[in-house]
């Protein structure tokens, strides 16, 4: 049937292009990818390593030079530095931790045969999908002071009404409790995806030797749902790590520097106040800090035992 | 035992529409606020339910955000298109093995998506500065491949894998050429799966606000950055924002319903046998 014909398919062995191309055609296939990648992401990623060593500086570009180990020396002395490292452990471990403790709470609850639950489980797919910097402007209305819905409802039932974005205090859990709305929808669609691949012949025998409930989802359940929640905390990690929208936008990083993380650091640096060395610098430590939480994430929860 | 499991059942469904609910305020906001006239947009206490207009709408029909609504269809058009042709033949050759390189390639697309976007677009912004490329579509096309290059050829490589080489075989015994094999025996098959990526990446370059924060201009701003525009010095055109803000999310709720199935899938990069 598929044989060469008019079309100018040539078949396997034959000379010209189309036998070049059949010899080495994962080559072919993979090196225009390949190319693409090695200039939009290899070749920055080395230039920006390269610029923490410099006095780069986008207004006055001329006369840049190499300056060794100087703006990490800077980095240490800067009185920003400590509160942008703890705002970001802060921002990353807050918002990993509950929406992965929460979010698994929900991936139990979605874990269940009742009518109109896979309605329920692509409501809960919307918010993953929905622009960040959609999110971030809708919670930054919801989170006035006087005209938001969350006020206003804290004083339908007395509570306080506290300034969420103009308090140092309250800037970061703000932010924390905006990623929420996304993150947990996010953490149980992917582990509800681990939930329901666990065999059901282990839970059974679990059950029938007697296990309870709570024994069976500890014992049984959560062991091989341990490479699901690996990949689910590194992703959520990862996303924490690269926020942007849902801080720049919601609290502008403030008020002052009081919930702005490494990455609004380094864009702000960089790109606001034109020292592209300095945020360079900023930015290799970031790599290096996901670089060793992925590895303790990794000896934590990702190892098989 | 099943008046505790019907009990069981009720707590579970109760909190269940809980959650649902938290879901449902946000959007709420959205489309209230986007019928709502200025006045009652700011009021203080702030009125859920108010009298209707269209006015909103009109503003951002006669406003630039219809502009960049326009930038924002062609941005995630060309992204869409060149990344799939970038992404799919070397999904494939990913899925098919033994090439050189092939396990340093697999560690850099796995390393790039580690890499938080900043580390790459400040570099970027110095080299489009020399070669003309900011405020480009091509620029911004480019920018947008350091994130959903590796995403696509992780993706779909997936998805190859699972077409049976026997039949890839099957093609080549009767004369078929390697390219021909590909359009006509493993690409109908992956299908399913290679369009599930398609709308991933469009929802993603739609989404998109901090790469064209930085390299968009004046020309190609598309409506993420436009949006953050109706936030004045000293006041907010809530209104319009939401209109704004419905005018983005709806097309992706459009795409995220006909996509749902392999979604998941996506948001899991083949880590999770859904």
């Amino acid at each position: 049937m598929i044989r060469s014909s008019s079309t100018g398919q040539a078949p396997a062995r034959r000379g010209g292009l189309s036998a070049i191309l059949d010899r080495f055609y994962l080559v072919t296939a993979a090196w225009p990818a390949l190319v693409v990648m090695v200039g939009v992401t290899a070749i920055p990623f080395i230039v920006t390593i390269g610029l923490a060593f410099t006095n780069y500086d986008l207004v006055r570009s001329a006369g840049w030079k190499f300056i060794g180990l100087e703006n990490f020396a800077d980095l240490l002395k800067d009185r920003a530095t400590p509160q942008i490292v703890f705002n970001t452990a802060y921002l990353v471990i807050g918002t990993t931790t509950l929406e992965t403790l929460l979010g698994l709470l929900l991936a139990v609850l979605m874990e269940t045969g009742i009518r109109g639950i896979g309605l329920l489980r692509t409501a809960y797919l919307l918010p993953i999908m929905t622009a960040p910097i959609v999110v971030a402007l809708t919670w930054r209305a919801m989170f006035n002071n006087d005209a938001g819905w969350i006020n206003y409802f804290l004083g339908i039932v007395h509570l306080p009404q506290p300034t969420w974005l103009g308090n140092p205090s309250l800037a970061m859990p703000a932010v924390i409790i905006a990623d929420m709305w996304t993150g947990v929808s996010f953490q149980a669609v992917l582990l509800l995806a681990g939930l329901l691949a666990v065999p059901r012949e282990l839970k059974e025998a679990a059950e029938s030797d007697g296990a309870s409930p709570w024994q069976v989802f500890r014992n049984v359940t959560l062991p091989s749902l341990r490479p699901v929640l690996f990949i689910a905390i590194v992703l959520r990690f990862m996303d924490a790590f690269r926020k942007f929208e849902g801080i720049q936008v919601l609290t502008t990083g403030g008020p002052g520097n009081a919930s702005t993380p490494l990455n609004l650091h380094i864009y702000n640096t960089g790109l606001f106040y034109h020292q592209v060395g300095y945020a360079a610098a900023y930015g290799v430590v970031m790599i290096l800090l996901i670089g060793v939480s992925i590895t303790a994430i990794y000896l934590a929860v990702g190892r098989s035992r | 035992m099943s008046r505790r499991r019907r009990r069981q059942t009720i707590v579970r469904v109760a909190l269940l529409l809980g959650g649902l609910v938290i879901i449902a305020v946000p959007y709420l906001w959205i489309i209230l606020t986007a019928f709502k006239r200025p006045v009652d947009a700011a009021a203080v206490p702030p009125m859920i339910f108010s009298p209707l207009t269209l006015k909103n709408f009109s503003a951002l029909v006669e406003g630039p955000f219809a502009g960049s609504l326009w930038a924002s269809l062609i941005i995630t058009v060309l992204t869409t298109v060149f990344t799939l042709l970038l992404g799919v033949p070397a999904g494939y050759a990913f899925a098919r093995g033994h090439f050189a390189g092939r396990r340093f390639f697999a560690g850099w697309l796995l390393f790039s998506r580690m890499v938080p976007p900043v580390i790459f677009i400040i570099p970027l912004f110095l080299f489009f500065h020399q070669l003309h490329l900011i405020d480009s579509y091509i620029g911004l096309t480019l920018a947008y491949l350091t994130g959903l290059l590796p995403f696509t050829v992780w993706m779909t490589a997936s998805y190859f894998q699972e077409v049976p080489l026997e039949l890839e075989e099957a093609a080549r015994v009767d004369g078929a050429s390697r390219l021909r094999t590909f359009r006509t025996i493993v690409l109908p098959l992956a299908a399913p799966g290679v369009i599930t990526v398609g709308f991933l990446i469009a929802i993603a370059a739609w989404s998109e606000y901090f790469i064209p924060l930085i390299l968009a201009g004046v020309n190609t701003t598309p409506a993420t950055v436009g949006l953050v525009n109706f936030i004045g010095v000293d006041t907010i055109n809530w209104g319009a924002l939401a209109a704004g803000a419905l005018a983005l999310v709806i097309p992706t709720f459009i795409v995220t319903l006909l996509a749902q199935r392999g979604m998941l899938r996506g948001l899991t990069a083949g880590a999770v046998k859904g």
